[in-house]
């Protein structure tokens, strides 16, 4: 066994993706940029002396409360088919969740986890916060308030970003940039349109991959858990459907592709100050739920039959879905140092 | 108005053209917010739409003078910023592949050419080379920290002068890896045969969960040529221990900081004289070896097996670990026949070989252990030292450096 007493370089700055499912930290070590990615869910099973033994043992995230133990982050999802439950989620639909009491807690324990317990020594952190959804601009207000007030009190200089923004400023350096960012993520689906990295509009929708895991859940009769297995594992856009449950999740699938290509066009149907724009824009697709193979085209064939008032230049997948929130929100935070 | 609209969208298009002359990402933005954001600190386009509007309405003239002033103001920022070491602009944000290929462009050893990353996903990195990295064992430690020592000072020989150590210490901290160890698992091995499919897989998955466990190296080659990453590259892996490297310019004491570990899954000595690796595993490994080279300037001497740099500090003996102490096919890998280059651990600091490695065939370390046998004997005839006391001088150097290197806090202790 080694043990390690080198020094390390300390970042001066880090990006922090606080998602429904996941929480993701980026942070710049020299040469490279270092990704932490935790599961942002948790499962509580009985207490016992034992159990809690063990669990420190094999040093395994969690937290005792009266009569219960608390396994957050990665491990959840093995405890929770350990004991045959579903694994919770401190987050619903893109902010904290109001009906899991000590839900704030928990996400501090989990981005703890994945940017370093410790003293954050007034390091710039930006953290990404959803884009309102449509009557729903106080709930966020909350949202983005407690995490800056957790984060603050983690020893950190926190500034929030749009999820949307964060994906452009990761993804869209070469366009200078300009243009669509999208974020599909568990609980939402976060727009942003920059021009020259001002954002021009930003706005969410309550489908994403909760939609779809809840939605054919029900329709099958099949746990959430199982269906989103499922779906990471094996699902994607070919036509040709194995079973009933892809051919529910593409129902599903086509229902989230339709209500955002709509939700575009109407934001652009709506936006007062448009830029002129004079050349087409790129759009990126990221987060985990545009993995599924197929994703890019089945997107790209849904808006390119509706009109947009900018002409778009590609559709592309992000270079690394699941991490660009957490890079753009880096990006943004390096930037202002 | 017409001619506010007209100088407001030059001066877009303007801030449009000097900010493609930031490659790094970082540099970009701030370019760019510090710049749009200036008419009216806008934190929207609407805001500053209307800030511009506002400007134009209230006199064109005072907008082409802002135009003007607020143009040369980013041509001087600019400016500026280029003045400062490319190196440092090119670094700001280099996890992008594209900054790496361009850095290793510059700076890559002689023989390998661009490699770069082609599409990065969550299952596999693929690069220009045809190398595939699988990521499903990746896993991290905390990043890469080392001393490297100055080879041509003080540590190179033994000054006549007491106490050389204190200026051994002084080399300097280093992030970038400066060379390859390879490696053999050294697992469960099962005949290469398609009866033995199952077994192979399951020997091999086997052995991926338990390296990623203990973080044992940076990539491992299974017996299918499919290269998996266990280590990210910007961490150290426990792959090395106890052991020292050098080349022309500089010393590596405990490789696990300094050097990339790539393992194959193979045996030293295998039954029924099977081959150690297979025909997919070389060529695995020569690409991955050309990936690395390529992307980080590692000069082909420091690619190197474990048995050559593996060292007990406890009896002074070379060779702890013996894998790859022969047939590592170097050619194969794209390197020159490093078992002839001496070994450090011997005509730097005293290291002695064990019986088993000198009565070794060839090609093996006992190429270099005879050089380097030969460069410590005329060392200390030049000294006019005894052999032996000579060598007892280099084993209290190697003592004090370690002793050194843990007061630096650049030491991991091996139980």
């Amino acid at each position: 066994m080694n043990a390690t007493n080198l020094q390390t370089q300390t970042p001066t700055a880090l990006g922090l993706d606080v998602g429904t499912s996941r929480i993701v930290a980026a942070q710049r070590h020299d040469k490279d940029i270092q990704f932490d990615t935790q599961l942002n869910a948790f499962v509580t099973i009985p207490f016992s002396k034992l159990t809690q033994g063990v669990l420190k043992k094999e040093r395994i995230p969690h937290l005792v409360q009266d009569s219960e133990i608390t396994v957050y982050g990665d491990e959840s999802e093995r405890f929770a088919n350990l004991f045959h439950r579903e694994t919770r989620r401190p987050m619903l639909r893109g902010i904290l969740n109001p009906d899991e009491a000590g839900s704030l807690t928990l996400v501090r324990q989990i981005v703890a986890l994945v940017m370093g317990e410790g003293d954050g020594q007034g390091k710039r952190v930006c953290y990404s916060i959803p884009a309102a959804p449509l009557g729903a601009n106080e709930e966020v207000n909350e949202h983005e308030a407690s995490l800056k007030s957790m984060l603050s009190k983690m020893g950190y200089d926190a500034h929030a970003i749009s999820e949307g923004l964060a994906v452009v400023y990761g993804e869209m350096e070469s366009s200078n940039y300009t243009g669509i960012g999208i974020s599909c993520g568990g609980g939402l689906c976060n727009v942003c349109l920059a021009y020259l990295s001002v954002p021009v509009f930003s706005f969410s929708i309550p489908k994403a991959g909760d939609f779809i895991d809840a939605g054919v859940a029900q329709l099958r009769g099949e746990p959430a858990t199982r269906i989103r297995t499922i779906k990471e594992e094996s699902f994607h856009f070919n036509g040709h459907f194995v079973n009933k449950i892809h051919q529910a999740l593409s129902t599903y699938y086509e229902d989230m592709i339709q209500a955002l290509v709509a939700a575009l066009k109407d934001q652009f149907a709506s936006v007062q100050n448009m830029p002129k724009l004079n050349r087409p824009i790129p759009l990126v697709l990221s987060g985990g739920s545009v993995m599924p193979p197929g994703f890019r085209d089945r997107f790209e064939k849904s808006l390119r039959e509706i009109e947009l008032p900018v002409a778009i230049a590609e559709v592309r997948m992000a270079s690394n879905p699941m991490v660009s929130t957490a890079r753009g929100a880096l990006v943004a935070a390096l930037s202002e140092l | 108005m017409r001619l506010a609209i007209l100088i407001r969208n030059a001066l877009v298009r303007a801030l449009e053209w000097r900010a493609r002359h930031f490659s790094d990402p970082v540099d970009r933005l701030q370019f760019l917010r510090r710049n749009i954001d200036a008419p009216g600190k806008a934190a929207s386009w609407s805001a500053f739409g209307a800030a511009s509007r506002s400007i134009a309405g209230r006199s064109a003239h005072a907008f082409i003078i802002a135009t003007v002033l607020a143009l040369v103001s980013a041509w001087c920022w600019t400016l500026s910023r280029h003045g400062k070491a490319s190196s440092e602009i090119h670094g700001r944000l280099p996890g992008s592949a594209r900054a790496v290929t361009r850095r290793a462009g510059r700076h890559g050893p002689p023989g390998t050419g661009k490699v770069w990353v082609v599409q990065t996903t969550p299952q596999f990195d693929l690069y220009s080379n045809g190398l595939r990295v699988e990521e499903q064992y990746a896993t991290s430690t905390a990043p890469r920290r080392y001393v490297a020592f100055v080879r041509n000072g003080p540590i190179s020989r033994v000054p006549s002068r007491a106490s050389p150590v204190a200026s051994a210490v002084e080399g300097e901290w280093r992030s970038a890896p400066a060379g390859i160890v390879y490696h053999t698992t050294e697992s469960h091995w099962a005949p290469f045969e398609k009866e033995q499919n199952q077994s192979l897989r399951r020997a091999g998955e086997g052995l991926l969960e338990y390296v990623q466990r203990r973080h044992s190296y940076h990539f491992v080659i299974d017996r299918f040529g499919r290269v998996f990453r266990i280590v990210r590259e910007g961490d150290y892996a426990n792959h090395a221990g106890n052991s020292i490297w050098a080349d022309q310019v500089w010393i590596y004491i405990n490789l696990n900081q300094s050097f990339f570990g790539v393992a194959f899954e193979a045996r030293s000595q295998p039954a029924r004289n099977e081959s150690t690796v297979n025909a997919a595993q070389i060529y695995a490994g020569r690409i991955l070896t050309d990936m690395l080279r390529a992307r980080y300037g590692i000069a082909a001497s420091n690619c190197v097996a474990h048995a050559q740099v593996s060292v007990n500090p406890a009896n002074f003996g070379v060779g702890y670990h013996l894998d790859w102490a022969a047939n590592l096919p170097f050619a194969q890998l794209g390197l020159p026949d490093n078992y002839k280059l001496p070994l450090a651990s011997v005509n730097l600091f005293g290291f002695e070989p064990p019986a088993a490695m000198l009565a070794a065939g060839l090609p093996s370390v006992k190429q270099g252990l005879l050089a380097s046998q030969a460069e410590l004997r005329a060392d200390a005839g030049a000294s006019g030292q005894p052999l032996e006391r000579y060598r007892a001088k280099l084993q209290e150097r190697y003592r004090d450096a370690i002793r050194a290197l843990r007061g630096k806090g650049a030491y991991q202790e091996y139980n």
